[in-house]
């Protein structure tokens, strides 16, 4: 059976309205399978990654399958790539060898995508990422692997400018996790702040093994007057961070003075855990959950009735990979060579957490997915629409 | 500066009791069977997960949820080594139970994965966020009771091996197993008691490290190899230099945090582990061997 699309250029958005009404009105029986790899850390310190972005997963395809794109619908085989280069090579051959998937998505962890990315090129399978920040992922650029995501440099860039010009800020103290990611955000913001006319005034790195943040903390107490604390780690270690920096009187949370900035790589639910700690936290965050547009509300509603919780930027940002995958097979793709294809083609799609465009490395160049959010007192958000 | 010395000696202080009492139960299963356990570090995190859900789950009271955990703890390692361990070993065959201590700690591990789920828990007792400044100086209320378990329970401990018939029993199987059982000491029932005693003190200290680590399944392992490290700087089953290598590791810890980096921290520990072994291969203290568990 020969697919052509019927509707060229379809967005997201329009594919998520339609799905979530359960309207599709499936021209083909869905008698075909896009079969996607899912290459997420399902074990060890970032395995809450791959918990959130499987719910996300699971109700994209509840709802493309109700009715299928083009014919087609949509299967998952999820692999632990652990958030770490050496189980990420093993998982991705292991899927490639079992599964044979058309197109593979994640990982979290930049160090694991690095070490999938190659694997995908050789195999000539389309690789969808949503989480990893490092520039290496599209700098130079893989043919086969896209990010939909702002790179590290994208948000670096943006996060050191907000804090000079919208913050005031004119000193800071690097704290990040020695991994690709972690040190690639810090230099980025070191260099963008520094040029704008900021101070650096200690540069911390640390292995994921540290349990306890206070000596850390004590230093950052020892070195003077800190504006902002740009903080580049995940959950677990982020919330020991927070807590050891207010117990310091360093930040706001502990009656200080500095303003703790955080990634896009913390969890919806951070604050809550870190308690009166995260006051005046200000970090970006790649979904808007008071966003108006009617995929973000159709796609709260929908998560909320399958699994009675406010959804997170990561159940949001694995959500939208299966659309954009579903939006691309709806444009006519049906194997890895015609999705690649189609997602370099990608203009205008809409997700849940923002607009996807792909550059000639393969980058998302649209900004809307970065949202500034700062914690107020009773922990809750105040959005300062910076972007 | 004076104060941001004292206080990463406060610090150091505070972290290195935490890796005895996890690092005090692996030396003593050491000395006793002569074998690793890498099942340890497992109990280390069930013990913060019993205290965390006694303390917000059952809504008890977070020192008493120190004393569930050494319970739990002291209840796992009795029954590890009643059906898995103590099977193996009578069969002659000492590697079997070293490879068993890693299948338990994997499956325990999944265990807990499947029952607690991934994401990171919150284990703020009514301590942590108490802040207490002398002189330019902080620490939290937990700090303070974590010195204060820990002294005393290495105290407790001391005496027990030092003063008591079953400690200095403990101590004769340890030298010599085969001579003991020929002065009517029962090995096995030892063997048990110290597999009862190394988990009880895991347990416990996973409700002291509990609100201080990173709460997941995987917990423990973040520590354990730490501990080990201790257990060789130490030396392997001598209870006083466990206890000197443990809090000599946190203040190396919050003084290389201060003057150097933090990401140096792994490479001056085991530099410190490597120049041990280089020049006193048995522990900074193993000229007292009689003395050892």
């Amino acid at each position: 059976m020969t697919i052509k699309p019927t509707i060229r250029h379809f967005t997201g958005a329009a594919i998520a309205a339609m799905i979530v009404a359960g309207s599709v009105n499936a021209v083909f029986a869905a008698d075909k399978t896009i079969k996607i790899g899912a290459l997420l850390p399902m074990s060890g310190p970032g395995s809450y990654f791959g918990a959130q972005d499987k719910q996300g997963i699971e109700l994209a395809l509840e709802q493309l399958n109700k009715s299928g794109v083009n014919g087609f619908k949509f299967e998952v085989q999820y692999e632990d790539s652990a958030c770490s280069p050496l189980p990420a090579t093993q998982a991705a051959k292991r899927l490639l060898e079992q599964y044979k998937p058309d197109v593979a998505i994640g990982e979290e962890c930049s160090d694991a995508t690095l070490a999938i990315m190659p694997i995908m090129e050789q195999a000539k399978v389309p690789f969808v990422n949503a989480g990893s920040s490092s520039i290496k992922i599209t700098e130079p650029g893989n043919p086969w692997t896209f990010r939909i995501m702002p790179n590290e440099v994208m948000q670096g860039v943006d996060i050191a400018t907000n804090a000079y010009k919208k913050l005031n800020a004119r000193t800071a103290v690097l704290l990040y996790e020695n991994t690709n990611a972690g040190i690639g955000n810090a230099k980025v913001f070191s260099e963008t702040f520094t040029k704008l006319g900021g101070k650096i005034l200690a540069d911390i790195g640390f292995g994921r093994d540290v349990n306890d943040f206070t000596s850390i903390a004590t230093r950052i107490a020892g070195v003077g007057k800190v504006d902002v604390i740009p903080t580049y780690t995940l959950e677990g270690q982020g919330l020991k961070i927070t807590q050891a920096l207010a117990q310091a009187g360093v930040t706001k949370g502990g009656g200080g003075q500095s303003i703790q900035l955080g990634t896009i790589w913390l969890p919806f639910g951070f604050e809550q855990k870190a308690g009166k700690a995260a006051l005046g936290y200000v970090r970006i965050v790649q979904f808007d959950p008071t966003d108006k547009r009617e995929i973000v509300r159709g796609f709260i509603q929908a998560f909320k009735a399958k699994y009675n919780q406010d959804p997170t930027h990561l159940h949001a940002h694995a959500y939208d990979q299966i659309i954009l995958i579903a939006d691309v097979v709806r444009r006519g793709a049906k194997d890895a060579q015609s999705i690649r294809d189609g997602l370099a083609a990608t203009k205008g799609f809409s997700g849940v957490t923002g607009s996807v465009e792909f550059d000639k490395t393969n980058q998302n160049i649209k900004m809307d997915t970065i949202h500034y959010m700062e914690t107020l007192p009773d922990l809750s958000w105040k959005a300062h629409g910076w972007n | 500066m004076l104060s941001v010395l004292l206080q990463q000696g406060i610090n150091g202080i505070v972290v290195g009791s935490l890796y005895v009492l996890v690092a005090l139960g692996l030396t003593l299963i050491y000395g006793v069977l002569v074998q690793i356990n890498f099942a340890h570090a497992d109990i280390v995190t069930l013990g913060a997960f019993a205290a965390y859900f006694f303390t917000f789950v059952l809504g008890g009271n977070y020192l008493a949820s120190i004393a569930v955990a050494l319970v739990v703890g002291a209840a796992l390692g009795w029954l590890m080594n009643a059906l898995i361990f103590a099977p193996l070993r009578n069969r002659g065959n000492e590697l079997l139970p070293l490879i068993a201590t890693i299948g338990v700690s994997i499956m325990l591990q999944n265990t807990m994965l499947a029952w607690f789920g991934p994401i990171p828990f919150a284990f703020d007792t009514p301590y942590s966020n108490d802040v207490i400044r002398v002189a330019g100086m902080f620490f939290t209320i937990q700090s303070v009771l974590i010195i204060v378990v820990s002294t005393a329970t290495i105290g407790l401990l001391y005496a027990f091996m030092k003063f008591t018939f079953l400690g200095k029993a403990l101590r004769a199987v340890s030298q010599d197993r085969e001579t003991a059982g020929l002065m009517g000491i029962n090995p096995n029932q030892l063997i048990m008691l110290t597999f009862v005693i190394a988990s009880a003190l895991a347990g416990m200290g996973g409700a002291m490290l509990g609100p201080v680590l990173v709460l997941t399944p995987f917990a423990g392992t973040s520590v354990i190899v730490k501990a080990f490290a201790i257990v060789i700087i130490g030396g392997f089953g001598n209870v006083e230099g466990t206890i000197i290598a443990g809090l000599l590791v946190g203040l190396i810890e919050s003084y290389t945090t201060q003057f150097l980096d933090p990401g140096l921290i792994d490479i001056v520990v085991f530099a410190l582990l490597l120049l041990t072994l280089a020049l006193r291969p048995t522990g900074l203290i193993a000229e007292k061997r009689e003395e050892n568990v």
